[in-house]
């Protein structure tokens, strides 16, 4: 579905944030990115979704070489739902707005199909469809910008931090809600995360960034287990999020 | 009074068509394009040269403005993109290099000396004991029609969601599948129609000199950063308020409050006060007196 061919990305006359990166990500999956703050996951996401121009390298879609085609074109085709990670809902618009910006394009009997569909699937939306985005809980805010990208049906879903500034039981809840779209629709879903085991909890494969390249990658249940992801997260302790139940369960 | 109302808002409204244009396309690109200024004068030029060549007025005008809206556009693709890929800092001093350019041009091809539509000359019309002629009327009225124009753009289109959208948050925007890019170029081209019909108005109602831009640098700034740098509306707002200011200024006798008859401040000093005014306004109220409607967040 997704495929990053040895990616170099930078901006403006700066150096090279991402230097040859490797990625792939198959629909189905949940593709997690990870790494200490500020090494380059959310520049990797979006070099993934074209608001940054890769210097060198290739970003595939589908087969395709999708690195100059522009942002828009990739959701107006469905293509592609994204999700920045910061200021990720229109605050002045009301949650009904906001999901219907981002539908736009779409014929009108398809886009009230589709907002219905997303009500029934999101009931803590529903009930407050009218109300402003800036009354939202953080968590409530995570499901819309969700349900803004899920509008359009796309086939690869990039989400930057969903679970940023949650409380642990909000987390658990965005965690659910990213779990079951894998399981219900087998998008290709890929995700930056800064809280690297609970992260590990849902996803199906990982990589891990540092100074521009990945450093470790895996099946999350493996990385999991890997004593040099505790070392670079943990300071080798072992992971207090271990003795968890698998998010699965939560829901 | 109404002499005084009239007066304002003669002057006002083609301060507040290129105003309302600064105002929008910086909310959209974060930089003041200093070069809208000279964009009146090339449409008041153009509309002059295309009266000369024969077309009436009315057509002249309207040609000359989507020209110079034309011409917005390709300074914008070719120009500032690539400057604003190195800040805005140094678009903002680009577009004052091309300010220069600009007025190099004018004086090239226009000449020094100050030029005049041709008009016929009817006696002013007498409206609650003000006067206004007919020329001033007609050309007020295209005005205030073309920022009610505008404002129905911005608020009742999808154009305009679109572009309240993308100066909120582009990222998002551009995520929920709207080109920001054509949207500003769209407004570019907007707000280029706008500050050429600004310079028509204000050559139809007195002269057109190569300097007619630059002389509207201050009063248009002014009047865009009190309405609040990227509102729209508030740039309107801003227009009259330095208008007024400005009026206040050279026209109204101050004589009485010094024991004498008669004493005028010269017109010079006009632009005087809409500096004051806007040194006034930062220090009190430094966003402006309306924040920007669309706030991050
Ligand atoms: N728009 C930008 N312009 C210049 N540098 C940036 C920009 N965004 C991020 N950076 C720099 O790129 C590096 C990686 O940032 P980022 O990808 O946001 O890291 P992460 O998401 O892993 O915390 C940081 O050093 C950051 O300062
Ligand atoms: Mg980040």
């Amino acid at each position: 579905m997704i495929s990053v061919n040895n990616v170099r990305a930078g901006y403006g006359d700066g150096p090279d944030i991402l230097q040859g990166i490797n990625l792939n990500a198959a629909g189905g999956e949940i593709v997690t990115i990870l790494g200490p703050n500020g090494c380059g996951k959310s520049t990797l996401l979006k070099c993934i979704a074209g608001f940054v121009r890769p210097r060198g390298g290739a970003v595939e879609m589908e087969g395709c070489d999708v690195s100059a085609v522009p942002v828009h074109d990739k959701i107006r085709h469905h293509l592609m739902g994204f999700v920045p990670q910061t200021d990720n809902v229109f605050s002045t618009l009301s949650v009904a707005d906001n999901i219907m910006l981002g539908a736009r394009y779409m014929p009108a009997a398809e886009r009230n199909a589709r907002y219905a569909e997303l009500m029934a699937q999101y009931p803590s939306l529903a009930s407050k469809q009218e109300r402003k985005a800036s009354a939202l809980s953080g968590g409530e805010r995570q499901i819309l910008s969700l349900a803004r990208a899920l509008i359009s049906k796309p086939r690869v879903l990039l989400l930057d931090e969903p679970s940023a500034g949650l409380s642990p039981m909000m987390m658990h809840e965005v965690f659910a809600a990213i779990a079951e779209i894998r399981d219900r629709t087998g998008m290709c879903i890929v995700t930056v995360e800064q809280n690297a085991f609970e992260a590990l909890g849902v996803a199906d494969r990982a990589y891990v960034l540092s100074l521009g390249k990945v450093a470790i990658e895996g099946r999350a249940a493996d990385l999991l287990a890997d004593p040099a992801m505790r070392h670079l997260y943990l300071g080798g302790k072992p992971p207090v999020v271990e003795s968890r139940p698998p998010f699965a369960a939560v829901n | 009074m109404v002499q005084f109302v009239v007066d304002v808002l003669i002057r006002a409204v083609d301060l507040a068509l290129i105003a309302i244009g600064l105002s929008s396309v910086y909310s959209l690109i974060r930089f003041p394009n200093v070069a809208l200024v000279q964009y009146a004068t090339t449409g008041a030029l153009l509309a002059l040269g295309l009266q000369m060549a024969g077309l009436p007025l009315v057509v002249a005008a309207i040609v000359a403005c989507a020209l110079v809206g034309i011409i917005a556009v390709v300074l914008n693709v070719v120009v500032f993109e690539r400057l604003l890929r190195a800040g805005s800092a140094i678009a903002m001093i680009g577009s004052l290099a091309l300010s220069m350019v600009f007025s190099a041009i004018f004086l090239v091809t226009a000449g020094p000396r100050p030029k005049r539509f041709e008009l016929e000359i009817n006696p002013p019309l007498r409206f609650l004991g003000a006067r206004l002629t007919e020329h001033q009327l007609i050309s007020v009225g295209i005005s205030v029609l073309a920022i009610a124009v505008f404002a129905l753009i911005l608020f009742r289109t999808d154009l305009g969601r679109c572009m309240r959208a993308t100066a909120t948050n582009s990222v998002l925007a551009s995520a929920t599948g709207i080109d920001t890019r054509k949207v500003t170029n769209t407004v570019v081209f907007l707000s280029g129609v706008m500050a050429g019909l600004g310079g028509i108005g204000l050559s139809v109602k007195g002269e057109m000199s190569a300097q007619l831009g630059l002389d509207m640098l201050l009063p248009v700034f002014a009047a865009a950063i009190v309405g609040g740098l990227g509102n729209a509306l508030g740039a309107a707002v801003g227009a009259v308020v330095i208008a007024a200011a400005e009026t206040m200024v050279t026209n109204v006798n101050f004589g009485p409050l010094f024991g004498e008859t008669v004493l005028f401040i010269p017109a010079a000093y006009a632009t005087a006060a809409s500096f004051l005014l806007l040194v006034v306004v930062l220090l009190i109220k430094p966003y402006g007196l309306f924040v920007a409607e669309v706030k991050r967040g």
